[in-house]
């Protein structure tokens, strides 16, 4: 561990974690942020398990990852090509979340 | 191509300009289109509008079509036009009573619908939404074509999503999805010429009947629809079991000849009600929901008042043996009611719903209770129970999300009803001969379903349930700092009923908001 130098938050509990040996809880942990991987795509509402330990969470730590690439455009406007302006003045989703519109109009019912 | 924007501006965004009325000497239908749509829709030698002829929807499909010219392709309109062009594209390329038949739910907004999608649609379509969204649109073999186009177009990234980048997707599109939806969603099918020519049943008239409100239980009422044009004036009263009068009054839209649309206030609430009336015009049915949380709400079931005889429902519908009730049988021409089975009783009052008997089911009574009068009958819509077996949870899973504090998306509850169950001949719980008892008082609590939900804590922050009704409230939206990582008020959490010693158990997933809510999923 003396050659490895954490580089965000995570890697910090991570390391923290081992100090304090609670690597049980750590590993316990790993399924909240697993789901973050590609090749698991998580649904956006449940996770390939049918729960929600596995979803991207907190959510707004990942929202951007979704909504840039048009992830999930039934259920978080893609900003690639739909709604290019969504998160316009809301740069830190973790911060700016209550920013965040609904895009279907509140306008339009039949 | 840059879109031709219309003339016409975008007026009163604020609030909620719902249910628009059609003034007199409104355009017509072919002129409204032509002015609105024909700027980038071409027309052909008999004045058929480019994509939009290949189509039939419901109102709510068009709807979305409209609102995504407005969102995509800059399209300026009124909320009065919008309006008139939803009502004249769903009355002229709308689905047949029998085509929407089976995919109401979406419709109607229920919230725990698990749909079962055979492949390759499943894998195409319903990874993203619901099958019924596709299924409840009829196209050409060329518009469902270009539907694939749409879809690569407009969110370009789906063949690199999990059951988009294992496969030859654009050939599967083309070649395996497009000829099915082609072959089993035709835009020309006999059900939808023979409903254009059909005789339309009129909403206006007296209804009555029955219903559940989300905190009130088991309601009855009339509802009185007036008017020459829409929408139409709804009013009436709507009453509770425990005999609490509410006064009913709105308006209502119908599409399609069939298609019932009101916004209600009921006793000071705000209700959304997506009905069908039957194509004989005798019956509305469908459900109703609060308008602010579309996840709480009931059945509703009318027949027209004055016609022919014919019973909506009972209230109560479930009746504790040994003790005095009055059982308000809903219903038209209903002169003489005589109940029969578990409870035997004749004549009792009649009243502007119906007929309401008093009753005094004998202690130690369990079985199933038929309602008839002059021709008419109801079997089995009322249980008397002296005890209970089993317990079952309704829904058995559903999804509640977290919103609210500040943020745009409010919180979407859950709500559950506790289903009592006789074991039948076999004497066993949970086996195919159990007899359906009905809904019956539970109390209520959570528990989390696994470990991790044990090990995240999510009974303590994934929200509260109501003891009492059944209400599973979510919790706030937003990272919450207190657990690990920040996540979000998410859980997972088993769903307890318990009525006596019996206990029934469902699955309740608490998670995140969405921002895209169409009105259909």
């Amino acid at each position: 561990m003396r050659h490895l130098i954490p580089l965000n938050q995570k890697a910090d509990r991570v390391v923290a974690a081992v100090e304090t040996d609670k690597m049980d809880e750590v590993r316990a942990m790993q399924t909240v942020v697993a789901g973050c991987a590609s090749t698991l795509d998580p649904g956006w509402e449940v996770d390939p398990f049918g729960g929600v330990a596995a979803l991207c969470q907190p959510m707004e730590a990942d929202l951007y990852g979704c909504s840039d690439p048009c992830w999930w455009p039934a259920q978080v406007p893609d900003t690639m090509n739909s709604y290019k302006d969504w998160n316009d003045g809301a740069d830190n989703a973790g911060k700016d979340w209550r920013s965040l519109g609904t895009v279907f109009p509140s306008d339009s019912e039949t | 191509m840059t879109p031709r924007l219309r003339k016409g501006h975008l007026a009163g965004l604020a609030g909620l300009l719902l249910l628009m009325p059609l003034p007199a000497g409104a355009q017509d239908g072919p002129a409204l289109m032509e002015e609105n749509c024909g700027g980038c829709h071409a027309a052909d030698a008999n004045g058929a509008l480019s994509r939009i002829s290949g189509q039939r929807k419901t109102p709510e499909g068009w709807l979305m079509t409209i609102v995504r010219m407005r969102l995509f392709h800059g399209l300026e309109i009124t909320p009065e036009v919008q309006s008139q062009l939803v009502h004249y594209l769903a009355d002229t390329q709308g689905l047949a009573p029998s085509e929407a038949a089976s995919h109401r739910y979406i419709l109607e907004r229920e919230p725990a619908v698990v749909e079962e999608v055979d492949a390759p649609l499943g894998e195409m379509c319903s990874r993203c939404h619901s099958a019924a969204r596709f299924e409840l649109q009829r196209r050409t073999a060329e518009e469902w074509d270009l539907h694939i186009d749409f879809h690569v177009g407009q969110f370009q990234t789906l063949e690199y999503q999990a059951l988009g980048r294992d496969r030859e997707w654009l050939k599967l599109a083309r070649e395996e999805v497009v000829p099915l939806l082609a072959e089993r969603y035709p835009l020309e099918t006999e059900d939808w010429t023979a409903w254009l020519a059909a005789q339309k049943p009129e909403a206006t008239g007296s209804w009555v009947f029955t219903t559940t409100l989300p905190d009130k239980g088991e309601a009855y009422g009339s509802l009185e629809v007036t008017g020459d044009a829409q929408p139409l004036t709804v009013s009436g009263t709507l009453v509770t079991a425990l005999g609490e009068e509410l006064p009913v009054s709105g308006k209502l839209n119908v599409y399609t000849g069939y298609e019932w649309r009101a916004n209600l206030d009921i006793g000071g609430d705000k209700y959304r009600q997506i009905l069908a009336i039957s194509e004989d015009g005798g019956s509305l049915s469908g459900r109703q929901f609060l308008h602010a949380e579309d996840s709480l709400g009931g059945a509703f079931n009318a027949v027209k008042a004055g016609g022919e005889p014919a019973i909506a429902g009972v209230v109560p519908s479930t009746l504790p043996a040994g003790s005095n009730a009055t059982v308000q049988v809903v219903g038209t021409g209903l002169e003489n009611v005589a109940l029969s089975g578990a409870l035997e009783a004749t004549g009792g009052t009649a009243n502007a719903y119906g007929a309401a008997i008093d009753v005094t089911p004998v202690a130690a009574t369990d079985g199933a209770v038929s309602v008839a009068s002059d021709g008419v009958s109801a079997d089995n819509v009322l249980a008397v129970y002296s005890h209970i077996d089993s317990l079952k949870v309704e829904p058995a899973y559903t999804v509640a999300r977290v919103g609210g504090g500040g943020g745009s998306a409010g919180k979407v509850p859950a709500r559950f009803d506790a289903v009592g169950y006789w074991n039948g001949p076999d004497g066993q719980a949970g086996t195919e001969d159990d007899i359906r008892i009905g809904v019956v008082p539970a109390k209520w609590s959570v528990e989390a379903f696994n470990e991790e939900a044990e090990a995240l804590k999510d009974v303590e922050h994934a929200g509260v349930m109501d003891t009492e009704l059944g209400i599973f409230t979510p919790g706030v939206a937003g990272p919450n700092p207190e657990r690990p990582f920040s996540t979000n008020n998410a859980g997972n959490l088993k769903v307890l009923a318990t009525s006596g010693d019996v206990t029934g158990e469902g699955q309740l997933i608490i998670t995140v908001q969405r921002w895209n809510d169409p009105p259909i999923r």
